[in-house]
Parts: structure tokens; sequence; C-alpha cells
């Protein structure tokens, strides 16, 4: 008896799990005299089983299950593009699920922000009710947020990392599948929300009102929930493929940027991931179970949810610039041509950022009523990080320096990135220092800072990392002239919005509102004008990847001349990544360094004996 | 190598001046307090220092994508690899500048702002005018010290009325979710937390009205649900003289509370 492996499949078992759910919550309730259904509740329960009937069906049992109960397990059924909707362990596919997924995903939600700005155009209401844009405003958030905290991460880290070290695959390729299909879940749920009520508390959804609303805010919190199970597993999978997957010789003063800016937000998914998962659980149990962790009337106290929320939200911010930064240097380091400069700080900058990130939190609350003896810790931690964060830009600005500077389009994505967090660390200062903080705290200087550092910092890589790793991902190449007409679009319309948009929140515009006053009307038209702009330039991408996936030329094992091991093997790669098993035997970004070089394959060197079941054997520590 | 150098710091110079213009530029709304004086102050402060940082990147970036540009990958640049006195030196400097904006304007500032050390406060003057503030979906009560009482609702035509000249304290808090009480021309704001008391300390120096300047509002700054967006109401600042003649109109409830 096959268990079902396909969509459709675990759709109907998802369906029973749910239904058994609300049925067991209707059962008890009814021996207690309540009403059958009660949504809220009943749909928590029977998320609960929908979940676990979900990834039962989409083939967990037959990969792993059945070896719980001493069964034999069914080896991995599907060929071709039908691997991408199944359960599949390979890492490649996977990177590529999440990648796809999560595009999808980015463009809706940058479809939602076309449609804040036509709201935002002029003042007064144009076509939305006021719930309606709390809505539209919340959906915005959290998907923008879930992109920037999986995308790289789950994408091209996923496709990228083990290739990366010389593995064969990541360390738990089972955890790895398992965390995938957490995601349809999560996006089903976030996407329901629109249809059960809305949401009006925002991404960061802080209780008494996320409490006290009567939208669909549980089905947020079950999304996020589920959320944070992908990220810490995740993390936790990360960390142990790159401590103890390393090809022979690929020591810790080898690895390349790109994987030592993972190896650190790994840390960072699978320590701070639960301080959002727990806030939300809190929040639910309020909700749900009439407890009172943030009810003030019943010795609850609302702060504590703002601590434990930025007490992940604020690393989660790092979890998604760092990676963005690793693939920045990553490229740069690549495409200039000479020996990365500075390479030992850049990385003492990601451990130290790793170190730093756990301790600002309250910088997001100044204005929160927090103690006031709270504030100066956090003035100081928060400004330090700007040294680290300026070793980063040290090792890129060095490195570019009398370099040979290709520019291609990733190469002009990693440079976008530099100047983009330039302009979002300056601005940040701003808001780490608290009397400056005090007017600036929820206005539009904030949403301005932060999509500078976020979308100028990670989303620009994130495309610098897309472009790069194309050929690797789908053996074709793209369009260089489309691609290039896609960065000088998305740079200038990224600029010109929300640079202006600093303006108005001087000006005492604030977050999260549909209406402001009319003396505002020029600059939000403005912005808003630009914003389309920026918007019109994604379907460029849109175009050029899809065209080139199809058609593009096949691309060569190595077009860009790189000397780190993903390029050392085919586009794509093979199923266990290398023909023969690779060894590390210099640095990633040693051009022109006579008689360097990072690897060899074949032989020379220990490589362990079978290469493929267990641990690949690590390099040296230290 | 010398010439690199010197073209790019001549480029860091005049990017750096054009930059510098922008913090003489008026940006900010009216101001209608000491805070708002000190908070414009800081600013400039801080853009002054923040734009060199900003334009430096700028410089080395747009002169390096000019002057090392390569037209294939076939070329190699030379083997620096930055092991020698230049990060070091780089990591001074950054620091150095990471403490100077912590002291000064960050930790010298606050300190203007900190009174009581357990205290959820903004602003250190004795308070001449102390006035309860009660925030709620989607309204503000306030009462005054002899009993007036003052509701600030979307379905209503009220005002804040303050006097100018004068320390003013408001001790805020929320009868259901959290809200932000904000006052653009003061720059001040301090979030509305039901079940404890946060006050902020204003002293006005301009007359001003919502009617002819839309600095002078309270808005509510922390996204409270459905009528956000809505709570949204005017403030006047009027003379010593004007107060008294409006204090003296207003009905009083004794032990209002």
């Amino acid at each position: 008896m096959r268990a079902a492996t396909t969509v459709g499949g675990a759709l109907g078992t998802a369906l029973i799990g749910f239904y058994i759910g609300v049925g067991l919550t209707a059962v008890m309730r009814q021996v207690f005299g309540y009403d059958y259904f009660e949504r809220d509740l009943s749909v928590t329960i029977g998320y609960v089983f929908g979940v676990i009937g979900w990834l039962m069906g989409i083939g967990m049992w037959g990969a792993w299950g059945r070896e719980w109960f001493g069964l034999k397990t069914y080896g991995q059924g599907a060929k071709g593009w039908q691997r991408y909707f199944s359960f599949n362990t390979d890492h490649k596919v996977i990177g590529i699920q999440y990648m796809v997924t999560f595009a999808i995903v980015f463009l809706l939600a940058g479809l939602l922000a076309m449609l804040i700005r036509a709201e935002l155009a002029t003042s007064g209401l144009q076509f939305f009710t006021r719930s309606q844009y709390n809505s539209v405003m919340s959906l915005h958030g959290i998907l923008m947020i879930s992109v920037a905290v999986a995308m790289v991460v789950g994408g091209l880290g996923n496709y990228c990392i083990p290739l990366l070290i010389g593995a064969d695959d990541m360390a738990f390729p089972r955890l790895n599948a398992l965390t995938y299909w957490l995601v349809p879940p999560t996006a089903f749920m976030l996407l329901a929300t629109p249809f059960m009520g809305g949401l009006e508390a925002g991404w960061t959804s802080y209780p008494p009102l996320s409490v006290l609303t009567e939208t669909a805010q549980t089905f947020f919190n079950l999304a996020i929930i589920t959320f944070g199970l992908v990220s810490i597993l995740g993390g936790l999978n990360f960390v142990v493929t790159i401590m103890f997957m390393r090809a022979p010789g690929m020591t810790w003063g080898r690895l390349p940027m790109f994987v030592w800016a993972m190896f650190v937000t790994a840390w960072l998914a699978m320590l701070y991931t639960q301080g959002f998962f727990v806030a939300l659980l809190m929040v639910t149990l309020d909700r749900l179970a009439g407890l009172s962790f943030f009810n003030a009337a019943e010795g609850g106290d609302p702060l504590l949810y703002q601590h434990v929320f930025w007490f992940y939200s604020h690393p989660a911010v790092y979890i998604m610039v760092l990676p963005g930064l690793g693939i920045a240097l990553e490229v740069i380091g690549h495409f200039s041509r000479r020996p990365m400069f500075a390479y030992r700080y850049a990385v003492g900058a990601f451990v130290g950022i790793l170190g730093l990130s756990g301790v600002v939190w309250a910088h997001h609350m100044f204005t929160s009523g927090i103690p006031n003896y709270f504030h100066a810790p956090f003035l100081v931690m928060t400004e330090m990080i700007s040294i680290p964060t300026g070793l980063i830009f040290l090792a890129a600005l060095g490195t570019i320096w009398q370099g040979k500077l290709w520019l291609r389009t990733p190469m002009l994505f990693a440079l976008a990135v530099i100047f983009n967090f330039a302009c979002g660390g300056v601005t940040g200062i701003f808001l780490a220092d608290v009397p400056t903080d005090i007017h600036l705290q929820d206005t539009y200087f904030v949403v301005a800072h932060f999509h500078y550092t976020i979308v100028g910092g990670e989303i620009f890589a994130l495309f610098a990392g897309i472009y790069y790793w194309f050929p690797k991902m789908t053996g074709r190449m793209y369009n260089e002239k489309l691609a290039k007409l896609h960065f000088w679009w998305m740079f200038i319309g990224f600029n010109v919005t929300f640079f202006t948009m600093h303006w108005p929140g001087i000006q005492g515009m604030n977050r999260r509102v549909a209406d402001f006053p009319a003396s505002l009307n020029a600059v939000n038209l403005f912005v808003s004008i630009s914003a389309f702009f920026l918007g019109a330039s994604f379907l460029v991408f849109v175009y050029n990847m899809l065209n080139s996936w199809i058609r593009g030329p096949v691309a060569e094992a190595n077009p860009w001349g790189a000397r780190t091991l993903e390029w050392q093997t085919s586009s794509p790669p093979p199923l266990e990544n290398f023909d023969s098993p690779p060894t590390v035997v210099g640095h990633p970004y040693d051009y022109g360094v006579p008689g360097s070089q990072h690897s060899t394959f074949g032989g020379l060197g220990a490589a362990p004996a079978g290469g493929g079941g267990g641990a690949g054997g690590g390099g040296g520590g230290g | 190598m010398t010439r690199h150098f010197v073209t790019v710091a001549l480029l860091w110079a005049a990017l750096t001046a054009g930059g510098e213009a922008l913090a003489f530029l008026n940006m900010f709304p009216t101001v209608g307090s000491k805070e708002a004086e000190d908070f414009d102050q800081i600013f400039r402060t801080l853009l002054f220092m923040g734009i060199p940082v900003f334009t430096f990147v700028i410089a080395v970036l747009a002169y390096a994508m000019l002057a090392f540009r390569s037209r294939t990958g076939d070329e190699t640049g030379p083997n620096i690899r930055g092991t020698g006195m230049a990060p070091k030196i780089w990591l001074a400097v950054t620091s150095g500048l990471a403490v100077l904006t912590m002291i000064y304007p960050g930790l010298t500032g606050l300190a203007n702002l900190q009174g009581d050390r357990n205290g959820y406060a903004w602003g250190t003057a004795t308070p001449e005018l102390t006035i309860q503030v009660r925030g709620a979906r989607w309204y503000w009560a306030f009462v005054y010290p002899d009993g007036i009482q003052l509701a600030l609702a979307t379905d209503k035509q009220a005002e804040l009325v303050l006097p100018v000249d004068t320390v003013i304290k408001f001790e805020i808090n929320s009868d259901d979710v959290v809200h932000s009480f904000w006052i653009s021309a003061f720059r001040m704001k301090i979030d509305a937390i039901p079940g404890r008391t946060t006050s902020m300390i204003v002293q006005p120096t301009e007359i001003g009205d919502y009617l002819q300047d839309d600095a002078y509002r309270v808005q509510c700054a922390e996204l409270c649900g459905l009528d956000h967006s809505l709570m949204r109401f005017p403030v006047k600042v009027v003379s010593k003289a004007d107060y008294a003649k409006w204090e003296a109109s207003q009905p009083k409830q004794s032990g209002g509370k």
C-alpha cells in the first residue's frame, strides 16, 4: 500500500487530519455542553492534525515515518519535474522549491505594496476601507518578512551551501525536506486571512490588540508558529552541515564568505526564532484559553510581548541581512579578480554581529515605556554594531580597490548592496540614538530605513545570488542585457522611492495609516509614482528568468571563471554533486596568485571512503 | 597608486561638500517646543557626522567602477590581502566614530531627557501643569488639574488646548490596547500602555493651531486597530492669558478622574 505522494493526495490527508481535529474538539465541547464549533479553537486543533496529515501525505510517511514502526521506507519515486512536487531530500531540489515558492510570494507581496501605494497616493481613502487597508498592510509585512527570512536561507542556502563546502547533501536531508513542506501550510494560513476577517495588528501583532481583535489573528499565529519551526529546524541543519560536512581541507579559514554568513545566520535562526514562536504561542493561549500573559487587569503585562518578540525580531533582521552581505562579499570576491581584502576581519565581523545582535532588541522599544535606565545600554550596544558592520564595508571596498572589476549583473547587484546598506546604516544611527528616535519612531523614516537595509541589503543581494547561480541551477544562461536593464531600473526606482520616503517621516507621517494630513499629498504622490516604477522593474526580471530557464543558451560548468567548488562540477550538478570527491587545498578568492589552487578532485589528499553516507570529514578546526 | 588615492579623496571631498549642504536644509516640521529645538539640533549633528561616511562609500564605489573596470574576466589584480596596518587603522577609526556618536549626541542627549532612573518618562523639568491622558479605541480623554475634562474623538469637534511657555507633563495610560501619544510639533511621543503610567514633559515655546499647521496634532503612533488612521486630533497652543480664559470657560467636575 503506497502512501499518497502527490500534492493532491496530501491535500486529502490534510483534510482528513483537519476534520479529525475539528471532530475531537466538537466531541469534547459537546460533552461539556458548549457549541460544537468555535472558529478559532476548532481551526487551531484542526490545523495541528491537518499539518500532520499533510506532511504524512506528501511523503514523509513513506520516506521517513514508516521506519518509526519498523517498516521499510520507500525510495524517492518521482523523477523529472515531479520531484519538485514531492517529499524529495536532494538539497538542490529543495533549494529550487524554496526559490520558486518564495519568488511567487515575493511578487504577490509586491503587488500588495503597489495597492498600499495606490491608497497612499493622496490623503483620504481612495478605494480601501480602513479595515481592508490594515489587512493589506499587515499581509504585505508578514509575507515580505517570510520572503526575507526564507528565500536566501532556504533557497540559495540550501542549493549552494553543500556545493560550496564540497558535501553531497545537507546533514539531515529528510529534516530538510520536512522544513520545506511546512511552508505550504504557512502560506495557506496567511493567504486565508483576507477571507477569514482580515488582519489588523500588523506583522508585529502587539497585544492587547492581537488578543482582543476579532480578525483572523489566530490564522496568522498558527502560520507563524509553523514558520518558526521551518526556521529553527533549518538553522539546526545548516549549523550541523557546515560544522561536520566540509570537504577535506576546507578549514574554517578557507570557507567562502557566503558559507560563513550562512553559518552565523543559522545560529541566529536556531537560537532566536523561538522568541517569535513563543510570543505568538502566548498570544494564541491568551486568545483561545483565556490566559493572561498580556492582560494587565489580571496581572499580565503587554510589554512582555514586545520584549520576547523583539528578542527574536531584532536578530531576525540579521537573519535577513547577513546572508545578503555574505552573497555580496562572495560575488565581489569573485568578480574583483584579486584576493579578498581583510578576509579574517570580515569573518570576525560576522561573528561579532552574531554576538551583538542578541543584546540590542530594546532599541525597538525606546518609546514603549520601558524603564529609563534601560535606554542607555541599548543605545550603546546598538551603535556598537556599526563597528563589525564597518569591517564588512572594509572587506568589500578593500577588495574592489585596484581589482579588475568584471561588471556583470551579479557584481552590479553586489555593489548596489554596499551602496544601499551604507545608506541604511547611516539612517540607522538616527534610530539608535534615543533623542532622535523619540520623534522618528513609528514614522515613515523607519519604513524608509528598514527598506534600505532589508530590500537594499538583502533583496538586492538575493538578485545578485540569483543571477550568479542561475546558470548553475538551471544549466542555462540568463539574458545579460535584460538583466542589466532590470538592475538599473530597480536600483534607480528603489533609491528614488525610499530615499524620498525619509522626508514624510521627518515631517510627521506615521506608519500603518490609511490616511494622512493633506499637507503631505505631494511627497506621497511622488513616492507612489516611483514605487510603481520600481514595481514594474520586476516584470523584466520575471520575463528574463522564465524565458532563459526555458530557452536560454546552455551554460558551461563555470561561466564566471570562479574558483569555488560549485563551479567545478557540471551545471546543474549531478545528484551527488561531484563526480569525484573534492579536496580543498587553498583559499577561495586567491585570483592571480601564482600557483594558487582552491581545490583538487579525484584522489589527491585523503578523501574519506564512501563520501556518501555519514560524515564527509571536516577540515581541522580553528 | 597615489593618483588613485588622490582622485578618490577629491571625489569624496566634493561629494561631502554637496552632501553636507543637506544638513542645512530645513526639513523639519514646525518647531513648537524646547524639545523640538533639541531634536532638530541633534538630528542635524548626526546628519553632519553621517554624510561623510555615506559619501566615502559612494566615492570608493563610483571610482572603482570607473577606474578598475575590466571588460573581460581574464585579468587579475594585485595580491593585497589586508593583513597589515590598514584594517587596524580602519577598525580604530570606525570604533572611534562609533564611541563618539554614542557619547555625543547620544548619551548626552539622553541624559537631558531622563530624570528618575526607574520612571517611564521623558523630560526632567519640574512640571507646572500636569494633564492626565487616557488612550482608548479610538479617542483620547484628558483630565486637567482643576477637573476640566476633555475628550478628543473621531465624532467630536474638540481640540487639546495648552498654554505656551509652560512646563507641561502628560501622564498617560490606556484603557484597552497600546496607543502612542505623539505631537510632532513637540517631537515627543511615548506609548500609552494598559497597566502602567508613562509620562512625557514638553515645554511649548510657540503659539500654534492645527488649523494653520498640522504639526500641531495629537497623532496615535502605535497601530491600534480599525480607526488607527483617524486618531489624529487638533492641538492649540495659546498664550497664558488665553489659556486662563479658556480654563475659566470650561465646566469643571470636582474630583473628576
